[in-house]
């Protein structure tokens, strides 16, 4: 009991960075009703440059890294905006779906060319630090990822219903053309979605490299499907869905993975999402069905 | 010569891909389960061959029924949900089925050696060509007789009824289902025939390649598999071949000179073809 409850805790920490991955997909879908399937690319990418950080200034402290890998993330954001959106006619589905792809295994081989296709090394903070009661023990340095997701979804949160960027945002999530009467430049709103959602992703990135230990352009293709995952299980386009979502998964996968092991733990991830999609195909919060 | 041989085996191999791809396509599904299907088929080919000792030809039947089987199971759960959550869940099983195999073991003693698929290893000495003494060139000519019978299926599907049907749907599903089409039968008969097509080019690829593993049906085959009709475009089958070759030949192959660089001018082009024309090599103009 004590092993099945340290899973679920040590899962549900390390959730949280799903939790940002899978609100980065589900907020470009509110807004643009797209799919940006580089995200999760862009997100390791943002936490690799965090590391160029390290080469400038030797023995900087994790969280200047942090903070690299945060707003290295928003310039990545911008640049998949820049290349796989603006220029491409949005009526057409497949176009930005493929670029985005194509974005995805550009970012990927970028990775491995500059790291010659050896894992990094990431920095952390409070990795010596350990809560313990009893047997039970929290790990510093996942309870650090934890609290750091918590205060960006936080700041997202602010940044959606206390601005009025946010306000903007809103407004085109919920019918872009009304929005553009209004005076609002969808253009611009779009563009800084994208730069929003960036920044989260570096910062996940971040996160999920300091959790690890390391970074590795392997960890591309789990974290866009279990993101993906989140973003579906949540409802698509609902931020409190991909929050809890991200939680559920990252502690359903630890469970299974104390149970069944580390290569089969994945394939549970996928039927828990196969269950969801046949017992309730609109997620946890569906959003009001209306247009595709 | 021998090498040009293998390049049109990789080819039509990688058409039969897309071509599973493209049908499902034209209903306006975007499926990134197809590198699945083709997993299927390679591991149902290659266990028959060398462990049951079937001939290559009912083998790839049975791969062809295993992947149109499972495509149809599939398609019925996943087909209730739409558009990008399709992707979503498609690409999720696609990954599913690696992760399967990647867990898989199933060894026989066959004389002194054990054969069969060991999970993470893969599946090694598919060697059903090497023992019967086939040439290279006699593999590829067997290989295109299945691509040249899948293109003309698809070809005829295109010029019957059944095409405009699925045509119709892939356009408008509202306006399909309300002069009377089943949306459900077609999406799903779409699927069934994409994954027997994926099954039967995924066990002739078993076979040329003797041996697979899970690490081949990633996300990057799943792209490539959709990427070859978006590329050349919905507008015929030719566009899917065209854009094999196109990538295949000229740009894996032509770019090798480049080296390391040339995996990172692909998804650059990737990005760069579908800026310059959205709806594909063949397709309409970029404002049309």
């Amino acid at each position: 009991m004590l092993d099945f409850l340290q899973a679920v805790s040590d899962g549900v920490l390390f959730g949280a960075t799903y939790a940002l991955i899978g609100i980065g997909f589900t907020l470009v879908f509110g807004v643009m009703h797209k799919i940006n399937m580089a995200y999760a690319a862009a997100s390791v990418g943002g936490a690799y440059a965090g590391l160029l950080v390290l080469q400038v200034m030797a023995g900087a402290p994790p969280w200047l890294v942090f903070l690299g890998a945060f707003l290295a993330g928003g310039v990545l954001g911008w640049m998949v905006y820049a290349l796989c959106f603006h220029f491409i006619p949005l009526s057409n589905p497949l176009a930005t779906l493929m670029s985005t792809v194509g974005m995805l295994l550009l970012i990927d081989e970028v990775i491995v060319h500059v790291t010659a296709g050896m894992p990094q090394n990431y920095p952390a903070m409070f990795d010596d630090v350990m809560l313990r009661a009893g047997e039970f023990s929290m790990r510093g340095d996942l309870l650090l990822v934890f609290a750091v997701s918590v205060l960006a979804m936080i700041g997202l949160l602010a940044l959606l219903y206390r601005t009025s960027l946010g306000l903007a945002t809103r407004a085109v999530s919920q019918q872009p053309v009304a929005a553009q009467l209004c005076g609002i430049r969808l253009v611009r709103v779009n563009a800084l979605t994208f730069v929003v959602t960036g920044l989260l992703g570096g910062l996940a990135g971040a996160m999920i490299g300091a959790s690890v230990g390391t970074l590795s352009p392997l960890l591309t293709t789990p974290l866009t499907v279990k993101g993906l995952i989140v973003t579906v299980i949540g409802g698509l386009g609902s931020i409190p869905g991909a929050i809890l979502a991200g939680l559920l998964v990252g502690g359903f996968e630890n469970v299974l993975q104390l149970y069944r092991g580390v290569t089969e733990r994945d394939l549970y991830v996928m039927l828990l999402l196969f269950a969801f999609l046949t017992f309730r195909p609109g997620g946890l919060f569906a959003a009001k069905s209306g247009r595709d | 010569m021998d090498f040009y041989f293998g390049l049109a085996q990789l080819i039509g191999v990688h058409t039969l891909l897309g071509l599973s791809a493209y049908i499902v396509l034209l209903t306006g599904q975007v499926s990134l389960a197809q590198a699945g299907f083709f997993a299927v088929g390679a591991y149902a080919a290659g266990m028959l061959t060398v462990l049951a000792g079937w001939h290559l030809v009912p083998a790839l039947g049975a791969s062809a029924l295993c992947g149109g089987a499972l495509a149809c199971a599939v398609g019925f759960p996943a087909l209730r949900v739409k558009g990008l959550m399709l992707v979503i869940a498609t690409l999720a099983f696609g990954e599913g089925v690696r992760l399967f195999f990647f867990n898989f073991d199933y060894q026989i003693a066959k004389g002194e050696l054990k054969v069969g698929p060991v999970g993470g290893e893969g599946f090694r000495q598919i060697r059903f060509f090497p023992e019967n003494g086939w040439e290279t060139w006699e593999v590829m000519l067997f290989i295109w007789v299945f691509v040249a019978g899948a293109m003309a299926l698809l070809w005829w599907f295109d010029r019957s009824r059944y095409g405009a049907v699925l045509r119709a749907v892939g356009e408008d599903e509202l306006a399909a289902q309300s002069v009377g089409i089943n949306l459900t039968a077609v999406k799903v008969s779409a699927m069934t025939v994409g994954g027997a097509i994926a099954g039967v080019g995924g066990g002739l690829y078993a076979h040329y390649t003797t041996h697979i593993e899970h690490a081949s049906f990633n996300i990057l085959l799943a792209t490539f598999a959709i990427a070859y009709p978006i590329v050349g475009g919905l507008r015929s089958v030719y566009g899917t071949l065209l854009a094999v070759i196109f990538v295949q030949g000229i740009l894996v192959e032509g770019l090798r000179f480049m080296g390391d660089w040339r995996n990172l001018l692909f998804g650059a082009l990737i990005v760069l073809a579908m800026n310059l024309r959205p709806s594909g090599i063949l397709g309409k103009g970029r404002h049309a």
